[in-house]
């Protein structure tokens, strides 16, 4: 079974999910205030969540390469699949960028020329957070992502047709070589400069200079996290024979390790903050602490405290069971970190521009919003149509290569990875 | 301390290798090996020689546990009852403040905890006396050792007979 069959009962069911997002996405727009903003956050939220996940997967395989590893290789098709929806996330992030210059949202509040004119802060930044900037940005970054991807997959499934491994001297993997060197710097540089433009700018006033790391680290678990639920399903088919549980406990290890890192971020982002006491640093996480305490802590319990115990030990990490609901609980942690990103500060913008001062304030307490203060069933579904796209785009493209990649130099020692000699 | 000492019959290999085949035709033959010896870890031998997971990390868990608690604790005493002081405008009880230093604590208990647990288990540490089978197998040499205290000249005849023919280099006996 080295070729996977995507059959008709599979995308049914993802097409039944995508279906429930898009009636979830209308039925929220119907529902929604004035400006849409309930409907245009969870767009947000979701496009900039699927698109970051999908360019970590490059990433991953950029940086893998670089350092010579070969574990890796029996799983790579998957993030090969995985980074085909780089394409989608570039229109999606497009439609978002669109709204800006048809002025269809006010997610974001520098986006409102008249506001900018009148404030101090947000007239300094406006050489950067321009919706000049802000397509540019999304169309040269997230095409350039695109380009790397297509290339290097490209290379990848030529390798198994037309690589003669030493008898080429291994042509193609050294091609694939220089793009992940090439590759590695720009995601570096670049991934931070969307996370600006995309996530940090929502909360206009705010900056801090840990915050594309954080965000970046959010998406790498997250990815590590579906990767591993995959991996899971497909074996269940009988699919990935070759991936064995010293591949999941590798797997296991970079989730662990990477929420680990998570939290590492988070609490210097917070210390920092918290010990400086700069009024305008603080007013983020006050206003999170406010009106938003469940998810606050919610978040550091689901993405820190859970998988730090469940995938402590190491057979934990060798077994489907524990590794599935820890990737299964820290997908979700993720996705709410990002919702936390995200809704506080589009909410604020919201509500001064349809003229709420009195609530418009970050001092004040706000009143419970479903969709805001907590994600609904509207949320939920959402994400689930959007985790269906993304799936589907990835199950597509998984079936149109096979399984285990032929001619790579590293296949053979992938196939004998031994990391715990206990069983 | 003085220990009884030990006649010990070992052979020297070549090869990790040949190694792992001699000590798998060993655990085959039911021979009861004393030690296996080499320069750097062979990828098997713990499985072969049928050794469990070793338990050292619990250690460093409740080692981390006491460092995580002792500092936290120790922090929280100081600044709420032994001598509160005011740093930044912040409360005397300020558990965020505390969790760097409740980190390095946990990891330098953890680490010393677990380095000197291993040397006790292992019977090393400064002025202890080892002593070596061959300086040999600490440099390019794969030994496996038998106690032959008890055994009268047919069983190590026969085990002589083991090491050369699963390929020892050399066979010798040394009281330890």
């Amino acid at each position: 079974m080295n070729h996977f069959t995507f059959t008709s009962k599979q995308k049914n069911v993802l097409f039944a999910f995508m279906g429930l997002g898009l009636l979830c996405l209308a039925l929220t727009w119907f529902s929604d205030d004035a400006l849409h903003t309930r409907f245009w956050s969870n767009f947000l939220h979701n496009a900039t969540f699927f698109t970051g996940i999908s360019f970590v997967s490059l990433f991953v395989i950029t940086a893998f390469t670089t350092a010579w590893a070969g574990w890796y290789v029996g799983m790579k098709r998957i993030w090969e699949a995985n980074m085909q929806f780089i394409l989608v996330g570039l229109g999606l992030m497009l439609v978002v960028a669109l709204g800006l210059w048809g002025h269809f949202h006010h997610l974001y509040h520098w986006s409102d020329e008249a506001e900018v004119a009148k404030d101090a802060v947000m007239k300094g930044k406006a050489s950067f957070l321009n919706k000049y900037w802000y397509t540019l940005g999304t169309l040269v970054i997230v095409g350039m992502w695109a380009f790397f991807s297509y290339n290097i997959r490209k290379i990848s499934l030529d390798e198994d047709i037309n690589g003669k491994g030493q008898a080429d001297n291994f042509k193609h993997h050294r091609k694939i070589r220089v793009w992940s060197v090439i590759f590695m710097p720009l995601a570096g540089f670049s991934s931070a400069a969307v996370i600006w433009q995309w996530i940090m700018s929502v909360d206009a006033h705010w900056y801090s200079t840990l915050f594309a790391w954080y965000s970046g680290v959010s998406w790498f678990v997250s990815m590590i996290a579906i990767t591993i639920l995959t991996l899971i399903y497909l074996k269940s088919l009988g699919y990935f024979a070759h991936i064995t549980s010293d591949h999941m406990h590798d797997l296991g290890k970079l989730l662990f390790a990477f929420s680990i890192f998570w939290t590492y971020m988070w609490f210097s982002q917070y210390m920092l903050i918290w010990y400086a006491n700069v009024g305008e640093e603080t007013v983020y996480f006050y206003e999170r602490l406010q009106n938003y305490k469940p998810l606050f802590y919610a978040n550091l319990l689901i993405n820190f405290i859970l998988p730090f115990f469940v995938l402590m030990r190491n057979d934990n990490k060798r077994k489907f069971g524990p590794l599935a609901f820890a990737a299964i609980m820290v997908f979700i942690g993720h996705w709410l970190d990002f919702f936390l990103m995200i809704k506080p500060g589009v909410r604020h913008t919201a509500l001064e521009a349809l003229g709420h001062h009195h609530t418009a304030g970050h001092d004040t307490t706000l009143p419970f919003q479903m969709g805001f203060t907590m994600p609904g069933l509207l949320e939920v579904g959402t994400m689930l149509g959007f985790l269906a796209f993304y799936l589907f785009i990835t199950l597509r493209s998984l079936s149109k290569a096979a399984l285990f990649p032929k001619n790579d130099p590293y296949a053979e020692e992938a196939t004998h990875h031994h990391v715990w000699p206990y069983i | 301390m003085k220990q009884e000492s030990t006649q010990v019959l070992y052979g020297l290999y070549n090869d990790e290798e040949v190694l792992l085949h001699a000590v798998k035709k060993a655990k085959e033959d039911h021979l009861d090996i004393m030690d296996v010896y080499s320069p750097f870890p062979v990828h098997g031998l713990d499985n072969i020689l049928g050794l469990t997971e070793s338990r050292i990390h619990i250690a460093g868990f409740i080692y981390g546990l006491i460092g995580s608690l002792s500092a936290f604790l120790f922090m929280t005493w100081v600044f709420t009852r032994d001598w509160p002081i005011i740093f930044g405008g912040k409360p005397y009880f300020s558990a965020l403040s505390f969790i760097p230093i409740t980190f390095e604590v946990t990891v330098l208990f953890a680490s010393v905890g677990m380095v000197v647990t291993f040397y006790t288990i292992c019977g090393m540490g400064p002025g202890v006396d080892n002593p070596t089978l061959d300086d040999r197998i600490t440099d390019d040499k794969f030994c496996i050792a038998f106690d032959v205290d008890n055994a009268d000249e047919s069983k190590q005849a026969a085990l002589r007979q083991f090491l050369t023919d699963t390929g020892a280099e050399e066979v010798n006996v040394k009281s330890i």
